[in-house]
């Protein structure tokens, strides 16, 4: 039988890739999209298990919601890179540099 | 005859009727625009000043003296709710003037008003929420609608950076509080803030590292939300790179729904971690309030500076909270609601200065404004006394209000460095007035002639004057606002 912690260890140590990657990565911005996903996939195993353990549905619930606001988010994330890349013509995390002070 | 009964009860809803008549208005407008010449897009923006106007009388009509629950209980419209509201309804009525002369060359210009509409649903859901859900779903339309919006000039090379640093940074506050949302649901078994604060005071010392995990994350989520330092990094870059009334809209009302929202977590769900979350508020406060206003001083845009301007001010609102009960919330609501009239109007007067091509943000700009026009240099000139809280301006009552708050919840050396530190914001607040008087012009500027935005600058004005002169009107309704949540 598969705990509750481990489940918590799971979503923490995804949580812990997404944020690492955030801010580690230097190269693309499509990667940190990636890592935005992966960071809200984290806590959607942590709302899953908890609702499991709990016997309790709105957890569950919510993870729906939280799926479909991820969706949307992305959505909006790589319209504005599009604009972004039209304007720079480049997507690589340095070259978001010109405000600056 | 039979009787006919519904197979359940039928929702209330009327506590959302405004949210009602903007979600339907925003999504007219968004259609509206399609069908109207080129020439008449500017009608879309009366439609929306239209309807934040019903929506304010909407909220004043439906909100009583008690709290009226929704949606089984997930949706409560207090006399907080109601007055924050209004605050930000105001703040979007605001946006939307100020937008007028300065979008007009913008193509598409409907979807702006109505992506402006969204986001202000998104903060009423916000502020009206009792529940993560509820909070969770406002938190995101808003956020969403703001990327979009900071974003919207989109051939100009700092907006779409603007827009893209704002989207990550955002994106990454919102997955860490649901992080720490996820730990107190665990906790309690609820999403409901009230039945979270109860589970959570009776817990035992077993799950002490749990809670404290939702609760730093929570907070730190939210802090990035209304750009406490240090979550404050993409502040300075959106707030320049946005368009000006977007930069404006945008440092008032989701300042209003965030403190609102953060106000009402603490009170229902987190009541027995009081002595933790006043610790690290106040970390937050004293480090917002000295980066706010040490790095202000080094700012030569003036975009920029109030940028950090709002951080430092973020940092005194916090010191309502921090204060708590009554007095502390109440004075929260003082300060919120002060400073969205003395920050609208310095927006105000930036984008009166806007010329073919060249917008009036450098500081230099502002150079001997008062040969050329005094009014304006009037108006400025008391916007950044009442920023800086200068005796007599209604400024120097919010920042009276939150300072005693904090002295008689105890809070001495908060209150100490406050005041410490508004006095080092008082430099770069008057070094502007230096600049509109006496300084030598240096570039000769068009104003904008619209008249709608100058008498939008002069009421501000005189209101900031007001409550300088009255501030006790304000004081009493900021205290009745609270009914029912303290």
């Amino acid at each position: 039988m598969i705990g509750l912690s481990s489940y918590l260890t799971v979503a923490a140590c995804l949580f812990s890739i997404g944020v690492i990657g955030l801010f580690l990565n230097r190269k693309n911005v499509i990667t940190v999209l990636m890592c935005i996903e992966l960071m809200l996939l984290a806590v959607n195993i942590n709302f899953v298990a908890f609702s499991h353990f709990l016997q309790d549905l709105a957890g569950q619930i919510f993870v729906f919601f939280v799926l479909t606001v991820a969706a949307s988010e992305v959505a909006v994330g790589l319209a504005i890179l599009v604009v972004f890349y039209r304007n720079r013509r480049s997507i690589n995390v340095d070259d978001i540099n010109t405000l600056q002070g | 005859m039979a009787n006919i009964t519904f197979p359940f009860p039928f929702p209330v809803i009327l506590p959302v009727l405004p949210e009602i008549i903007v979600a339907v208005m925003a999504m007219v407008i968004l259609i509206w625009d399609l069908f109207l010449p080129a020439e008449r897009k500017q009608w879309t923006a009366y439609a929306a000043i239209a309807t934040c106007l019903v929506a304010i009388d909407a909220t004043l009509r439906t909100t009583g003296a008690d709290a009226q629950m929704a949606f089984y209980g997930q949706f409560v419209l207090d006399p907080f709710a109601g007055f924050t509201k209004l605050l930000i309804i105001g703040a979007t009525i605001y946006g939307i003037v100020l937008s007028l002369d300065y979008m007009k060359s913008e193509k598409n210009i409907g979807e702006y008003y109505s992506l402006m509409l969204f986001s202000m649903l998104g903060m009423m859901l916000m502020v009206s929420a009792t529940n993560f859900i509820i909070m969770y779903l406002g938190l995101e339309l808003m956020a969403l609608c703001l990327y979009v919006l900071v974003g919207y000039q989109r051939d100009v090379l700092r907006s779409s950076e603007a827009a893209l640093k704002y989207f990550i940074l955002g994106s990454l506050a919102s997955c860490m509080l649901l992080y720490g949302i996820s730990f107190l649901y665990g906790l309690s078994g609820s999403l409901d803030f009230a039945a979270v604060g109860q589970a959570l005071g009776s817990l035992g010392d077993n799950s002490s590292m749990a809670v404290s995990l939702g609760l730093v994350f929570i907070i730190a989520g939210m802090a990035f939300k209304v750009s406490l330092a240090p979550f404050h990094m993409w502040t300075p870059d959106a707030y320049e790179g946005a368009p000006t009334p977007i930069t404006a809209f945008m440092g008032v009302a989701p300042k209003v729904a965030g403190f609102a929202i953060l106000a009402r977590v603490v009170i229902d769900a987190l009541p027995s971690l009081q002595a933790d979350y006043v610790t690290i508020f106040s970390w937050l406060a004293v480090l917002s309030m000295a980066v706010g206003n040490i790095a202000a001083i080094a700012q030569r845009n003036i975009k920029r500076m109030l940028a950090y301007s709002t951080i430092g001010h973020v940092g005194f609102i916090l010191l309502g909270l921090i204060a708590g009960g009554p007095e502390g919330y109440s004075a929260m609501l003082v300060y919120l609601a002060v400073y969205l009239f003395m920050n609208m109007g310095a927006f105000a007067i930036i984008i009166l200065m806007r010329r073919e091509g060249i917008q009036g943000e450098l500081l230099d700009d502002f150079a001997g404004m008062s040969k050329v026009r005094p009014g304006y240099a009037l108006a400025m000139g008391l916007f950044m006394f009442s920023l800086a809280g200068i005796p007599f301006l209604g400024g120097f009552w919010a920042k009276y209000a939150v300072l005693i708050a904090a002295v008689h919840a105890g809070h001495l050396y908060l209150a100490l460095i406050g005041i410490l530190f508004s006095a080092v914001g008082a430099f770069y607040y008057i070094r502007v007035v230096k600049y509109i008087y006496f300084d030598e012009e240096r570039v000769a500027f068009d104003f904008s002639e619209n008249p709608l935005m100058q008498a939008t600058v002069a009421v501000t004005a005189i209101v900031v004057v007001a409550i300088g002169i009255f501030p006790q009107p304000l004081m009493d309704i900021c205290r009745a606002a609270l009914g029912g949540i303290v």
